[in-house]
């Protein structure tokens, strides 16, 4: 095996891995400020990638734009979900229950919203085609394809604002309080209802992006989110449960261990290696590289 | 619980009235539905076992189902073999598997378990791939239809799907009502304290997941054989299995033997109806429903409907004022009630920290039999944390605590609790979906097997606490006194030679306070060490022989009550140094 | 400015608080002392709206707080600063003392507000770029206190500011909180353990036992009354 063929799955990996760490920036912080595990998470993606191709089909948008714009419709949308379905989901007040009964709530999201859109949209794959989904920068031996690599840019700015809003505003530093403590957020004036709509609206919006970034190279279909929402998982338990930076890096590494799998896996196998480094957490390290001791466990 | 004889009944009635449709019923399709039925209300009420008595919410049992359908086929497939006798070595193989997977994942607690139950049935997805059985087909056995499982008349097919019901449904009741039951349940219903009454949970939980993959085992060999004639990764070990066995369970109830039926019963025939209308026009129109269906039942009715209309029925119990029964102790002859020198516990140099805080400091003390023992101390003390030590909830950094001469450091709750430790909460960790006798059966069981010596044991224990009439309430409806009482008994019914109480008078009026110490000192006569936690100072001195003081994880002071109240050291523990001052200026 | 009348609450299902009544005024600074489990942080929790009040009243100026949520409570000028100190551990010091103004009427005074408390606390200053969960407990107690000062409180809620620090920590806590009832128009309720300093720096206080007030009265007579020894020993 050539070095540069190394690199090249490397690179690759890294490119994809930047989109996955945009995903599961989402789930990471609706888990830490919710403590929810949101199931339907794969399922908002994949509508926001019909979304973003929607305004590429209508609007002659470039999907790297049409990915940002999918940003204020699906935040309201997550907030409304909030509003409407998660906030009224309580397991009676005891913490596990409420997370069990969260989970099954978001499954059944899942399954209606995947089943619904099979049901009015065709299953037939749809792509948008964009000059750059065909080309590649050429960085030395290595070859970049250039939809990839503007994905990838794309997500790591994304992940940047962010980390602003969550560092620099009151707004953000205020979710984090929420997450660390609630009750003690709540004496500072922090209405951490309205917090948990936020981060479960800025999750789901951050997602939709992440799918409209996919959309550059990858095809559209209802069923997509199944491919993508146990990499999403695996990257937030690595990172650490309700770690925004830890899933940030979770993502990045994910996508580098379902890239070098390919070197000794054919496709279809491609997530074994992600399986294997899940368990491998899960049973050695359940806190992840950045977790703390959940709350509630 | 108590109409034992009204449940096998009603699951002959069940099997009866399966029978009967299935004689009555006439077109092909319909058949199939019923078959459908059959099945899925199995495995329903196989994922019960483990989901819905113990509480471990498992998002991946189609593993079993799946490896159910696989190896029964690939036997017939690769070796002729009947699926008769294919479908036992599936168990087999499934009950292995579930050792395997349940080994490890019952160590994670919380949501770890749920996201590790997950990944199980895409591994499986992924090496059924990998070794090439992406589409298994059952060949036609036309010469000896019947020994392969490939019938010609549907009705035989209902009835086969009736037969693994019933089997299900048996070893539901056989659970449900024996001893692993009770003991699920406490688990589910609260972990710590049902460790605290004995209870292995590891083990339990283990026997459960083995139990529960049986039948999901059969269920996916007869699914295969009878409906879909063709195994794929996909069909058996994919989300709609799982998303179906939840429906069911969760839009009917779970922890019950009735939920799984009723929905089955409801959302099979539903979902099926509208797959073959609609289905063709409306694809993925079954996921929809059971989605929606997942989410109305969590929005609206999360523990199923079973549930719901049965507490709409029953009448609640409790409600009434508090009672001021006050339970006539055992005449306190001489010798019974006061402490003798034989040492029970020996707790030598105990230390125990947590990030940055030294919550206990070289701790030595005795405790001697039939004593009364206090505990007290200013806030932060580490009084609570002793007892955790003690009970086995925290393991010491340093020291050694011996019982009756041996050593017990390190054990878990449930061990220490055979060895005769027994402990009450802080605040009352009751079972509350259990009957007070049947909370206190938990304890008993620890001493015996069968369910009628438990629940004899119980309501003795219970009647030296003065709640005998109280048995079949729920806690929901009891008082703080009276849960507290409850909390006693149950530990009681773990026959303990010592009973560590948690602040048993906090949160309890004058009245209630009176009843516990005269209960407590009834326990103290009966043979019991008592060692208590309290705050409320007055009541604790009327109680205790010895009270020990501990101020910032270290002991302070040690012996009768009305010389520690008045040592220097004490006053200026609780109340600080200038208040000792401006008190012995006077 | 606080009027509680006949309050009961319930907390973890037992009974923390049964008929309790008391008076803050404005300006003041009232100390509640009283053995563990009397129920003293609960009452704060009442007043600031964690703990539903099962009966009673909880009035802050004249208005029946009952109904308002948590978040509402402190936007109208109650600062709570909780037992255990509750400082957010991967926020900075200085993130911490941000979000302390985080209810609008603290937003616009906040630089000034920070001014004062890093005045007030210079070891924040010197560390305000440290994770509030690496600090040490002393320090911990000065950032939440410090928190609670930031939201420009009218009502100052303080829950045993002293708990788990050492007696030197704990004699700078009370010096400090004694500057701020001079430097300030604030009214305090503090709750502690240490009846002796805390009973020193008040106006009036109380003494509560198993969830009832026992005793009540102006500093010189509580300070000299054996009785409180009584609620923490029983004798």
């Amino acid at each position: 095996m050539v070095l540069a063929e190394l690199v090249q799955y490397v690179a690759t990996g890294l490119l994809v891995g930047g989109v996955y760490a945009l995903m599961s920036i989402g789930l990471a912080l609706i888990f830490g400020v919710m403590r929810v595990v949101n199931f339907a998470q794969g399922d908002f993606m994949m509508l926001g990638m019909y979304l973003t191709y929607f305004y590429a089909m209508s609007g002659s948008v470039d999907p790297l734009l049409g990915a940002i714009l999918t940003i204020p419709p699906f935040f309201a949308l997550g907030w409304a979900v909030h509003r409407g379905l998660l906030a009224r989901v309580t397991g009676g007040g005891d913490p596990q229950r409420q997370m069990d009964a969260q989970l099954i709530l978001t499954l059944g999201l899942s399954l209606v919203i995947t089943n619904a859109t099979t049901m009015i949209l065709s299953p037939t794959p749809l792509g948008i085609r964009t000059a750059y989904a065909t080309q590649a920068f050429a960085l030395g031996p290595v070859l970049l394809n250039q939809a990839r690599s503007y994905a990838f840019a794309m997500a790591l700015l994304l992940a940047a604002a962010v980390y602003v809003f969550l560092t620099r505003t009151d707004l953000g530093k205020a979710l984090r309080a929420s997450a660390d403590d609630p009750e003690a957020a709540s004496y500072q004036g922090i209405d951490v209802r309205a917090m948990h709509g936020l981060a479960f609206g800025t999750g789901i919006a951050l997602v939709a992006a992440a799918g409209g970034l996919l959309a550059t190279y990858y095809p559209i279909e209802p069923t997509v989110a199944g491919n993508f929402i146990v990499l999403m998982f695996v990257a937030v338990v690595l990172g650490g449960l309700g770690s925004i930076p830890g899933a940030f890096v979770g993502g990045l590494v994910i996508g580098l261990v379902q890239s070098l799998t390919l070197l000794v896996l054919p496709f279809q196998l491609q997530n074994t290696g992600v399986f294997i480094v899940f368990l491998l957490v899960l049973y050695l390290r359940p806190q992840g590289l950045f977790g703390r001791r959940a709350r509630t466990v | 619980m108590a109409s034992r004889g009204r449940g096998w009944l009603a699951i002959v009635a069940v099997v009866a009235v399966g029978v009967a449709l299935t004689l009555l019923v006439q077109e092909r399709y319909h058949h199939r539905v019923l078959t459908l039925v059959f099945l899925w209300a199995a495995m329903g009420l196989a994922w019960n076992i483990i989901s819905g008595y113990a509480g471990q919410i498992s998002f991946g049992h189609q593993v079993f189902f799946g490896i159910g359908a696989y190896v029964t086929v690939l036997l017939v497939v690769k070796a002729g073999l009947t699926p008769w006798i294919g479908m036992g070595v599936a168990v087999a193989v499934a009950v292995l598997a579930a050792v395997l997977i349940g080994m490890p994942t019952f160590r994670l607690a919380g949501i770890y378990f749920g996201l590790a139950t997950l990944a199980y049935p895409l591994i499986f997805r992924i090496v059924m791939d990998w070794l090439g059985y992406q589409e298994v087909a059952i060949p036609m056995k036309r010469e000896q239809p019947g020994w392969f499982m490939q019938f010609n008349e549907p009705r035989s097919f209902d009835l086969l799907a009736l037969g693994v019901l019933a089997a299900t449904l048996v070893l539901s009741r056989v659970i449900e009502t024996s001893r692993l039951g009770y003991r699920l349940r406490a688990i589910k219903e609260n972990e710590q304290a049902a460790e605290a009454m004995g209870v292995d949970s590891f083990r339990c939980k283990m026997a459960a997941y083995m139990l529960s993959a049986a039948p999901a085992a059969v269920v996916g060999a007869v699914y295969i054989h009878a409906i879909l004639f063709i195994v794929t990764p996909e069909a058996v070990f994919g989300l709609l299995v799982i998303s179906q066995t939840l429906v069911v369970c969760l839009v009917g109830g779970s922890g019950t033997l009735w939920g799984p039926l009723v929905g089955a019963a409801l959302m099979v025939p539903v979902s099926e109806i509208l797959d073959t209308t609609v289905g063709d026009r409306l694809p993925g129109i079954q996921g929809v429903v059971y989605g929606a269906a997942l989410m109305l039942i969590m929005l609206g009715a999360p523990e199923g409907l079973y549930w719901r209309v049965r507490h709409a029925f029953r009448a609640r119990g409790g409600g009434e004022a508090t009672r001021l029964a006050i339970v006539a102790p055992p005449a306190e002859d001489g010798a019974a009630a006061v402490p003798t020198e034989t040492v029970l516990l020996e707790v030598r140099g105990v230390s125990k920290a947590f990030i940055g805080l030294q919550a206990l400091s070289d701790i030595s003390f005795d405790v001697r039999e039939r004593e009364i023992l206090g505990v007290i101390g200013p806030n932060g003390a580490g009084k609570t944390t002793l007892f955790n030590v003690l009970n086995g909830f925290l393991v010491p950094d340093r020291g050694e605590v011996r019982f009756l001469g041996q050593a017990v450091t390190g054990l878990r709750p449930s061990a220490l609790c055979r060895r005769g430790i027994g402990r009450t909460f802080q605040v009352p960790r009751t079972f509350q979906h259990l009957t007070v006798l049947e909370n206190v059966m938990v304890g008993a069981f620890v001493r015996v097997g069968p369910v009628h010596v438990a629940a004899s044991t119980a309501r003795s224990a219970l009647a030296k606490v003065g709640l005998a009439d109280r048995a079949d309430a729920l806690p929901t409806g009891l008082t703080t006194l009276d849960l507290r009482l409850m909390e006693l008994a149950r530990c009681l019914a773990t026959a303990p030679r010592l009973v560590l109480l948690d602040e048993p008078l906090a949160g309890l009026s004058g009245d209630g306070v009176a009843v516990m110490i005269s209960v407590i000192r009834g326990v103290r006569t009966r043979g019991v060490t008592v060692v208590i936690i309290e705050h409320t100072m007055q009541a604790l001195l009327r109680l205790a022989d010895r009270l020990i003081v501990l101020d910032q994880g270290r002991r302070l002071a040690a012996g009768a009550p009305g010389q520690v109240t008045q040592d220097p050291a004490v006053i200026e523990a609780y109340l600080g140094k200038r208040w000792l001052a401006r008190m012995a200026a006077r | 400015m606080l009027t509680i009348a006949g309050l009961a609450v319930s907390y973890q299902g037992l009974h923390a608080l049964a008929e309790v009544s008391l008076e803050v005024g404005d300006g003041e600074f009232v100390t509640i002392v009283g053995p563990n489990g009397a129920g003293k942080t609960t009452l704060l929790k009442a007043i600031s709206g964690t703990a539903p009040a099962e009966a009673g009243r909880v009035a802050y100026r004249g208005r029946d707080l009952g109904a308002l949520r948590p978040s509402e409570r402190a936007a109208l000028g109650i600062a709570h600063v909780p037992e255990g100190r509750r400082v957010f551990p991967s926020l900075t010091v200085m993130e911490n003392l941000e979000l302390g103004s985080y209810r609008r009427a603290a937003r616009a005074g906040r630089a000034q507000a920070l001014d004062e408390v890093l005045g007030l606390f210079p070891i924040l200053r010197e560390r305000h770029r440290q994770l509030a969960g690496s600090l040490s407990g002393g320090e911990q107690q000065m950032l939440a206190l410090g928190r609670g000062l930031m939201a420009r409180p009218d009502l100052l809620l303080l829950d045993e500011p002293s708990q788990g620090l050492g007696p030197r920590i704990v004699e700078q806590i009370f010096e400090t909180v004694d500057r701020i009832r001079r430097e300030r128009r604030l009214t305090i309720l503090l709750v502690e353990q240490r009846v002796v300093e805390a009973l020193e720096l008040c106006d009036h206080g109380y003494v509560l036992e198993t969830g009832r007030v026992v005793l009540a009265g102006r500093r010189e007579a509580l300070l000299a009354d054996a009785r409180v020894q009584r609620a923490y020993l029983g004798a």
